[in-house]
C-alpha cells in the first residue's frame, strides 16, 4: 500500500464516519477548527483507523496531540511502516 | 432530497426575546431558589435515605443512586410545574423495555432533568466529562455508574455498557454531544449506535421539544414552556450493514418526528 493509498483510505473512512465533505479534507485542515471535530470524536477516530488498517492503536497520548489531517496521515503511515518492518 | 438538516431548517426555532417578560422573571425568581434549596436538602438527607433504602430493599448501591436521581428529576418537574406543562407520548409501546439504548436530541441544560418523564428509573446516562465537575452531582453520578464517554476509551465503554445490558438496564445517550443552538439536529456521534450493534439491543429514539424555550444555551433566565417527550418505535440494529447506516436511519427518523412535533405546536 503506497502512502497515497493510505491517505485516501484515511480520508474516505473519516469522511464517512464524521459526515465530512472530502473537498474540505486538505492535509493542513485542523480537525477541530476546520472540520468541526472535538475531543469526543477521538474515541471514534481511533476505532475508525483501527478498522480501516487492522491494527490496534495504544498510543493514547500521541492521538491526543493530533491536530491536523496531516498529523493523522503521518501517524498512520509511520505506524504501518513500523509494523511492516517488524513483521 | 430532504436531509435531516434541511427538514429541520424549514421551521427554525424562534429566537427568545432579549428582555424577559413578567412570567419569565417570576419563574426565574421562584424556580432557581427552590431548586437550589431542594438540591441542598437532598444532599443533606440522601445519605440517610440511601442507607435506609439499602437496608430495606437490599438493592445494589448503583440501582438506588439511579432511582434517587430519577426522583430528583421528578422533584424538579414538580418545582417547575406551575410554569411548564409536560407531556409524554409513545412510551407504552410493547417494544420499549430493557435492555435497550435511548437516544435523545439535546436542546437545554434541563434535558437531563426531563428524562424523569420516562417511566423507568434504572437508566445509566452516557455523558461528557463536564457534568462530573459539578461536585454536588458528581458523587451520585459516579455511584450510579454513569459513563464518562469523553474520558473512557472504547474498551472501557464496552465493559461498562455490557454491565448495564446484563442487568437489564437502559443506557441513555445524547448523540449530538452538545446542546443545539439552532434547534436543528447536529451531527450524531457514533457511540450509542456502535454499542447497540455490539450488544444486539434496540435503539429507542426519543424526541424532545420545548426545553429550548424553557432554557436554551447561553441564557440564564427561565421561560414558561410546554415540554413534550415522544418515543419512536425501537429500531433493531440487526438489518443495518454498519453502525453508520443505523446512525443515519435513526437521525432521519428523529428529524422527521421533531419537525412534526414542532408543526403540531400552537404558535
Amino acid at each position: 500500500m503506497t502512502d497515497q493509498q493510505i491517505i485516501e483510505r484515511i480520508n474516505t473512512s473519516l469522511a464517512e464516519e464524521f459526515e465530512l465533505d472530502l473537498q474540505d479534507m486538505t492535509s493542513e485542515a485542523n480537525l477541530f477548527t476546520d472540520l468541526g471535530l472535538d475531543s469526543l470524536d477521538l474515541v471514534d477516530l481511533v476505532i475508525v483507523l483501527e478498522g480501516a488498517f487492522g491494527f490496534k492503536i495504544r498510543e493514547q497520548e500521541t492521538v491526543r496531540q493530533i491536530r491536523t489531517l496531516e498529523d493523522i496521515h503521518r501517524f498512520v503511515i509511520d505506524k504501518k511502516r513500523s509494523l511492516e518492518r517488524t513483521a | 432530497m430532504a436531509t435531516p438538516e434541511t427538514i429541520l431548517r424549514e421551521k427554525p426555532v424562534a429566537a427568545p426575546p432579549a428582555v424577559p417578560g413578567p412570567a419569565a422573571v417570576l419563574m426565574t425568581l421562584v424556580v432557581y431558589p427552590l431548586l437550589i434549596a431542594w438540591t441542598f436538602f437532598g444532599l443533606l438527607v440522601s445519605p440517610l435515605f440511601f442507607l435506609v433504602w439499602r437496608l430495606v430493599t437490599g438493592l445494589p448501591a448503583g440501582r438506588i443512586a439511579r432511582q434517587l436521581i430519577w426522583i430528583y428529576g421528578r422533584s424538579w418537574m414538580a418545582i417547575v410545574a406551575p410554569f411548564v406543562r409536560f407531556r409524554r407520548a409513545g412510551l407504552d409501546q410493547p417494544g420499549i423495555r430493557p435492555p435497550a439504548i435511548f437516544v435523545v436530541n439535546h436542546l437545554s441544560f434541563f434535558d437531563t432533568f426531563c428524562m424523569a418523564l420516562l417511566p423507568f428509573s434504572d437508566i445509566t446516562f452516557a455523558v461528557r466529562s463536564w457534568p462530573f465537575r459539578m461536585f454536588w452531582y458528581a458523587g451520585f453520578m459516579r455511584l450510579a455508574g454513569y459513563l464518562d464517554v469523553e474520558t473512557m476509551n472504547w474498551e472501557e465503554c464496552l465493559i461498562a455498557g455490557r454491565r448495564v445490558m446484563e442487568r437489564d438496564g437502559f443506557l441513555l445517550f445524547f448523540p449530538e454531544g452538545h446542546r443545539s443552538r439552532s434547534g436543528e439536529l447536529q451531527r450524531f456521534y457514533s457511540g450509542a449506535f456502535r454499542l447497540a450493534r455490539e450488544f444486539g439491543v434496540p435503539v429507542i429514539p426519543l424526541c424532545l421539544v420545548g426545553t429550548d424555550r424553557l432554557l436554551p444555551p447561553g441564557r440564564r433566565w427561565l421561560r414558561p414552556a410546554r415540554v413534550e417527550l415522544r418515543a419512536l418505535p425501537p429500531v433493531d440494529p440487526a438489518p443495518f450493514a454498519d453502525h453508520g447506516e443505523l446512525r443515519r436511519h435513526v437521525k432521519a427518523l428523529m428529524a422527521g418526528e421533531l419537525k412534526a412535533m414542532r408543526q403540531e405546536r400552537p404558535a
